[in-house]
C-alpha cells in the first residue's frame, strides 16, 4: 500500500468511528427523552394512530405488544438502536409523516443556508485577513482584531434581529421571514456569514502571516523570485495546508449558527425542525434532525482530512480540528 | 526573517517579552477593565436579587412604564420591574455558566492528565469516547438534553451545559501534557528522581495554567449564549423563568414603544460577553 | 574579475553597536572566512551585506561590487539577489518549501521569471546530476537528510550562477564528513571565478578553506590576515585563544589521568548483543560493550546513526528490541544522570532555576553548601539562580545542568552532544567543568559526539557507530 492510500484509508477508518460514536450519542440521549415524555408511551402511539378520541384500551395494549413496548429497558435501547442503521426513523409524533421524507426536504434547505453563508463569509473574511496580513500590527490588523472581537461577543441572533429590524421593518428591502424565495435568503445568510466572517478574518491573516516569515520564503526570495511569483509558489499553497485544518472548526460553529438563524428566520430546514421537535418533543424528528446534523459535521470534518492528505505531503500533520 | 535567532548569541541575553512595552500596558489595562465590569456585574447579580422587587410581581396597570427614578429600567409589558428581572437573569446566567464550566473544566482536565499520562489504551479510549462528542455542536448537545428536560428543570442544563464543555478541555490537556512529559526536562526529573507530584507543579501546571484560564472565560460566553439562545427560541428555559436571551424575546415585539426593554438585557449580554473574552491574556502576534 | 569591497559597516539596534565598522574586500578565487565567538557580530556582517537584516536594524556603510557602488542603509542586495548575489541558508530543511518537490525549487532558482520553463528544468536537472542528486530531484523536502538539503539549497541558490557566494555557518549540525562535501562545492565555486564569503566558528573548516580569515571580537575585527598563518601561528591574543580552543590542541589536567584498571572488577553496565531499529531502519545490531567504574567511553558517528538512541538504552531510558542491558546495584536509581543537548529544554520553562535546584535538594536530604562550592568551581554566580532558563546563554545553562548532575554523586554521567551548540570557546569551558567534576568524583563518562577531536580529547575508549544511511 503506497503512503497515500495508507493515509487516506486511515482518514476514513477515523472518521467512520467518529460517525459511530455520533450515531450512538445521539441515539442513546433521544431513547432517555423518550423515556422521560409524560403518560404513556403505547396510549400516546396509539392516539397518533387513530387519534386521540378513538383510543380504547384495547388498542393501546395491542400496540404495547406489537411494538414490545413491555420489555426490559435495555432491550428496548438495543432495538432503538438497531432501528437507525436501517434508517427507520420512526415517524414525527406531530405530523405523523415518516421522519426520513422530512429530513429530505429539511436538508435541502439547510445546505442551501450553509452554502451561501460560506460564500458570505469567505467574501468578507478571506479579504479582510488578506489585507491585515499585509502589515501585521497596523491599522487594518487592528481594525480586523477588533472586528472579529465584536463579532464573537454578539450571538447571531442579536445581530439577526438588528438585521431584521433595519432591513425588514425600517426599510421594508427584505422579508423577515423564509419563504423560499432568493430574497428572503438574504438576510440569514448574512446573519451566520457575518458571525463566521470574523473566524475567517483571523485566521487567514494569521496563517498567512507566519508563511511569509518563515523560512522558506525567505529563501525564496534570495534566490530572486520576484514578490508574485513567491506567493503564487509557496505563500498560497502552504497557506491553505495550514488553513484547511481550521475549515473543520468552522463546522460546527456554522452548524450551530444554522440552528439559530433558521429559528430566527423561520427557515425552513434542519435546524428549525430541531428546535421545533425539542420544543413538541417530537423525539423522532429530534432524532432525525440531531443525527444528520451531526453526521454533516463528521462529513465536512472527512472532507477536511481528505483535503490535507493530498495538499501536504509530510507523513504526519495535523488534523482536522474536529 | 526574524529578529531573534540574529540576536540570540548577544553577549546580554535579556529574555523578555516579544511585546513592545506599549502593547503590553495597552493588554494590561484591557484586562484590568474588564476585570472591573466583570466585578460589577457580579456584584448585581448578587445584591440585585437581595435589594430590588420581586421580578414576578405583576402590575398590569403600570404596563411599559418608561423608566423613572424609582424604577430606573422601567416595567415591561406584564407591569414587572425590568431592573428586578435583570439582576435574576444576571444571577441565573453566572452562576449556571460558571458551574458549567468548573465541572467541564474538571472533568477534561482529569481525564486529559490521565490519558497523556498513561497512554495506551486508556488513551485510546477517552479520546473514542471524546471523538463522538467533539462532532457535535454544544448547541445541539444542550438541545438535546433540554429535550430530557421535564419543563425547564435547570439540572439538565447545567449537565447538558458541562457535557458540551468537557471535550474541549481533554483535548488541550490531553495534547500538552503529552508534550510536556516527552521533554528532556521532565527525564532529567525522572533520572533524579523527583517524583510525580514535582512533574505536576513544577512542569503540567505552569504550561497548563494560562491556557486553562483562557478557555475557562470562552467557555463562560459559550455557555452564556447558549443559554440565550435557548431563551430565544423559548426551548428548556421558558416563561416566568428570567433569563436574558428570553428577555430579548419577549421584549421584541415592544421595541419600538417600549425600547429600554429590548436594551437592558442585550447591554448586559454584550457587557458580560466582552468582559470575559477581555480578561484572557493575549499572546502578541508577529 | 569581480571583487566586492566594503567600508566602514555599521549596523545598529536602538544604541547598542552590533558590528563596528568593519572593511573586508573580496576576490574573485580567493575565499574570505569571518570566525569568532558567537555574538561577535559575524552573522549580522553577512547579512547586512546581503540586505536581509531585520527592519529594526540600522545599517550604514558603503559597498562595491564590480565597480558600482551602493549605499548598504538602503539595502541594495535585494535588487540584487540571485543575479550577483546569493547566500545559503543556516538550517537549508527549513529553507525548502514543504510541499513543493525538489527540482522546482531549484529551477527557481535558474530561472527567476519563468521557473517552470523547461530550460530552467534541464538546468536544475544539471545542478542536481553535478551535486551527486540526480535521485533527489523528485523527492520531498522531509525525505532529504540535512547533508542533502544542504547540497539542494547549495543548488538551488547557485544554480543561477552568481557571482557572489556568502554562506552563513554552513556546519551546524553536519557532521565532518557532510561539512567536507560543502567544502567541496564551495572551492569549485570559487574556481569557477566565484567570490566567497564564509561565517563560521568551525575553525577546520576555515582551515580546509584557506585563503584570508578575519577574526570578530565584541563586533570589531580584531585580527586579520592569510587563513594559515593566522591558525597556525597565531600571535593576536584573542586568535591564539580561539585555536587553542580547538578539541586537538587541549591541554587540561584530567587529561592525564590514567584510571587503575582494576578498580573494581563488575561492570556498571553491561550491554550483550543489542539490536534496536526504527521502522524499517536498524541503528545498531547484536552491540556489546561493558562501561567499568570510572571509565571514559566515547560514541561516535555520523548524524541520525542512533548514537543518542544506544546512549539512552545504556541508561534504561529506552528499550531495546534484542539483547539485554544488565545494570550493577551501584548504578542504583539516580546515580545515573544525563546532559541534554540544548540545555534549556532540561530545566523547567517556567521555574527560576535556584527553585528547579532547591527541588533537587530538599528530595534527597542534599546540603546547601554542596551547590554552592559546585557553581563557585564551575565559574557560576549565586545571582544566576533567580533568572529562568531562557535568561541563561547556553554554555552558562550547561554548566549549571552539570552542576545538577554532580548533586547526586552519579556513579555515571550520559552527555548527549552537551557541546554541539556552543562555539569554541564555551565548549572548551563547559567540557572543562564537566571533565574537572568528572575526575574529581570518578565517575564513568559516556559521551556521544560527532567530533572525533572531541572524543579523542575527552575520552580513552570509543565504539564508532557506522553510516548506514546516505550522506
Amino acid at each position: 500500500m503506497s503512503p497515500l492510500v495508507r493515509r487516506l484509508s486511515g482518514v476514513l477508518a477515523q472518521r467512520s468511528g467518529q460517525a459511530l460514536g455520533v450515531g450512538l450519542v445521539v441515539s442513546v440521549l433521544c431513547w432517555l427523552a423518550v423515556q422521560r415524555l409524560p403518560g404513556d408511551a403505547a396510549y400516546r402511539i396509539a392516539a397518533g394512530r387513530y387519534g386521540h378520541d378513538l383510543v380504547t384500551t384495547s388498542s393501546a395494549e395491542a400496540v404495547r405488544a406489537e411494538l414490545g413496548l413491555d420489555r426490559p429497558a435495555w432491550q428496548q435501547l438495543l432495538a432503538w438502536l438497531a432501528a437507525v442503521p436501517r434508517l427507520d426513523l420512526g415517524e414525527s409524533m406531530v405530523t405523523s409523516r415518516p421522519v426520513v421524507t422530512e429530513l429530505g426536504h429539511h436538508l435541502v434547505g439547510t445546505l442551501q443556508l450553509a452554502a451561501a453563508a460560506l460564500v458570505v463569509a469567505a467574501l468578507i473574511g478571506v479579504p479582510l485577513g488578506l489585507l491585515a496580513a499585509r502589515r501585521p500590527g497596523g491599522l487594518l490588523d487592528r481594525v480586523t482584531i477588533a472586528w472579529v472581537a465584536s463579532v464573537r461577543a454578539l450571538p447571531p441572533f442579536l445581530l439577526g434581529l438588528l438585521l431584521v429590524v433595519l432591513f425588514s421593518v425600517h426599510l421594508g428591502l427584505l422579508p423577515a421571514a423564509g419563504d423560499g424565495t432568493p430574497a428572503s435568503l438574504v438576510l440569514p445568510a448574512t446573519t451566520l456569514g457575518a458571525g463566521l466572517s470574523g473566524l475567517v478574518a483571523r485566521m487567514t491573516r494569521d496563517v498567512v502571516v507566519e508563511v511569509r516569515a518563515s523560512e522558506y520564503v525567505g529563501f525564496a526570495r534570495t534566490k530572486g523570485l520576484p514578490d508574485g511569483g513567491v506567493t503564487r509558489r509557496h505563500v498560497v499553497r502552504n497557506a491553505a495546508v495550514a488553513l484547511v485544518p481550521y475549515l473543520g472548526a468552522q463546522a460546527i460553529l456554522l452548524v450551530e449558527g444554522v440552528v439559530v438563524v433558521e429559528s430566527l428566520f423561520a427557515w425552513n430546514g434542519l435546524g428549525h425542525a430541531l428546535v421545533h421537535a425539542v420544543f413538541w418533543r417530537d423525539v423522532p424528528v429530534l432524532q432525525g434532525t440531531a443525527l444528520v446534523l451531526g453526521l454533516v459535521v463528521v462529513a465536512i470534518n472527512t472532507a477536511v482530512d481528505l483535503a490535507v492528505v493530498w495538499l501536504d505531503p509530510r507523513p504526519r500533520n495535523r488534523g482536522a480540528a474536529a | 526573517m526574524s529578529l531573534a535567532p540574529l540576536l540570540q548569541s548577544d553577549p546580554a541575553p535579556t529574555g523578555g517579552h516579544p511585546a513592545a512595552p506599549g502593547r503590553r500596558t495597552a493588554g494590561r489595562t484591557v484586562r484590568a477593565l474588564s476585570a472591573v465590569t466583570l466585578l460589577a456585574l457580579v456584584g448585581f447579580a448578587l445584591a440585585g436579587p437581595v435589594l430590588l422587587a420581586d421580578p414576578a410581581q405583576q402590575d398590569l396597570s403600570r404596563f411599559l412604564e418608561p423608566p423613572t427614578l424609582a424604577e430606573p429600567l422601567g416595567r415591561d409589558d406584564f407591569g414587572r420591574s425590568v431592573l428586578a428581572r435583570l439582576a435574576h437573569a444576571t444571577r441565573l446566567s453566572l452562576v449556571l455558566a460558571a458551574l458549567s464550566v468548573a465541572t467541564a473544566l474538571l472533568l477534561g482536565t482529569l481525564t486529559g492528565l490521565l490519558a497523556g499520562w498513561r497512554g495506551g489504551w486508556v488513551d485510546a479510549v477517552l479520546r473514542g469516547i471524546s471523538e463522538a462528542f467533539v462532532a457535535l455542536p454544544a448547541l445541539l448537545i444542550v438541545l438535546l438534553f433540554a429535550a430530557l428536560a421535564a419543563g425547564g428543570s435547570l439540572w439538565t442544563l447545567y449537565v447538558g451545559l458541562a457535557l458540551a464543555q468537557w471535550v474541549e478541555y481533554f483535548r488541550v490537556v490531553r495534547a500538552r501534557s503529552a508534550r510536556v512529559l516527552a521533554t528532556p526536562a521532565v527525564e532529567a526529573s525522572r533520572l533524579l528522581r523527583l517524583g510525580p507530584l514535582h512533574v505536576v507543579r513544577r512542569h503540567l501546571l505552569p504550561e497548563l495554567r494560562g491556557t486553562l484560564a483562557t478557555l475557562a472565560s470562552l467557555g463562560m460566553v459559550t455557555a452564556i449564549l447558549a443559554m440565550s439562545t435557548l431563551g430565544f427560541v423559548k426551548v428548556g428555559l421558558q416563561p416566568p423563568r428570567t433569563e436574558l436571551g428570553l428577555m430579548v424575546t419577549e421584549a421584541f415585539p415592544h421595541y419600538d414603544t417600549a425600547p429600554w426593554m429590548a436594551l437592558a438585557p442585550v447591554a448586559v449580554l454584550f457587557l458580560l460577553t466582552v468582559a470575559l473574552l477581555g480578561l484572557r491574556r493575549t499572546e502578541v502576534t508577529r | 574579475m569581480t571583487t566586492l569591497t566594503i567600508d566602514e559597516v555599521t549596523v545598529h539596534h536602538g544604541a547598542t553597536r552590533l558590528v563596528d565598522a568593519v572593511d573586508l574586500r573580496l576576490e574573485a578565487g580567493v575565499p574570505l572566512t569571518v570566525v569568532g565567538e558567537s555574538g561577535s557580530g559575524k552573522s549580522l556582517l553577512a547579512h547586512a551585506l546581503m540586505g536581509t537584516l531585520p527592519g529594526e536594524l540600522r545599517v550604514a556603510g558603503r559597498m562595491a561590487l564590480g565597480g558600482t557602488p551602493y549605499d548598504l542603509a538602503t539595502r541594495p542586495g535585494r535588487g540584487l539577489w540571485g543575479s550577483r548575489l546569493a547566500m545559503l541558508p543556516q538550517e537549508p530543511s527549513l529553507a525548502l518549501d514543504p510541499t513543493m518537490r525538489v527540482r522546482p525549487q531549484v529551477a527557481e532558482g535558474a530561472s527567476v521569471r519563468r521557473p517552470g520553463s523547461r530550460a530552467a528544468r534541464r538546468a536544475a536537472d544539471r545542478a542536481l546530476d553535478g551535486l551527486g542528486l540526480a535521485d533527489a530531484a523528485h523527492a520531498w523536502p522531509h525525505q532529504l537528510s540535512g547533508g542533502m538539503a544542504q547540497r539542494v539549497a547549495y543548488a538551488a541558490a547557485t544554480v543561477g550562477g552568481v557571482d557572489v557566494l556568502i554562506v552563513d555557518e554552513p556546519s551546524k549540525g553536519l557532521d565532518e564528513a557532510a561539512v567536507d562535501r560543502i567544502a567541496d562545492l564551495l572551492t569549485a565555486h570559487l574556481a569557477r571565478g566565484g567570490l566567497l564569503l564564509t561565517i563560521t566558528h568551525d575553525l577546520r573548516l576555515a582551515r580546509r578553506l584557506g585563503g584570508e580569515l578575519l577574526v570578530m571580537q565584541g563586533a570589531r575585527v580584531v585580527d586579520r590576515g592569510p587563513g594559515r598563518t593566522l591558525l597556525d601561528e597565531p600571535t593576536h591574543d584573542y586568535t591564539r585563544a580561539l585555536v587553542a580552543a580547538e578539541p586537538t590542541r587541549w591541554k587540561h589536567e584530567w587529561m592525564a589521568t590514567t584510571r587503575d584498571p582494576g578498580a573494581s572488577p563488575e561492570p556498571l553496565v553491561s550491554a550483550s548483543g543489542v539490536t534496536k531499529g526504527y521502522g524499517a531502519t536498524t541503528l545498531f545490531r547484536d552491540l556489546s560493550l561493558e562501561i567499568g567504574t570510572g571509565e571514559r567511553w566515547a560514541l561516535v558517528g555520523p548524524s541520525g546513526v542512533g548514537k543518542t538512541t544506544l546512549g539512552n538504552a545504556l541508561l534504561g531510558l529506552a528499550p531495546v528490541d534484542h539483547g539485554e542491558v544488565r545494570h550493577h546495584p551501584a548504578l542504583a536509581p539516580g546515580r545515573a544522570q544525563k546532559l541534554y543537548q540544548d540545555p534549556v529544554l532540561s530545566f523547567p520553562r517556567r521555574v527560576a532555576l535556584g527553585s528547579a535546584l532547591g527541588d533537587v535538594l530538599r528530595r534527597h536530604g542534599v546540603d546547601r553548601k554542596r551547590p554552592e562550592r559546585l557553581m563557585e568551581s564551575v565559574g557560576l554566580a549565586p545571582d544566576l539562580l533567580a533568572r529562568r532558563p531562557d535568561q541563561l546563554s547556553g554554555g552558562e545553562l550547561q554548566r549549571l545542568a552539570v552542576v545538577r548532575a554532580m548533586l547526586l554523586r552519579p556513579a555515571l554521567v550520559f552527555a548527549d552532544e552537551p557541546t554541539s551548540r556552543l562555539d569554541l570557546l564555551s565548549q572548551e569551558r563547559t567540557m572543562d567543568c564537566l571533565m574537572t567534576e568528572v575526575d574529581a568524583s570518578g565517575c564513568a563518562l559516556v559521551l556521544v559526539t560527532h567530533d572525533h577531536g572531541l572524543a579523542a580529547a575527552v575520552t580513552d575508549r570509543q565504539v564508532t557507530l557506522g553510516a548506514q544511511r546516505g550522506p
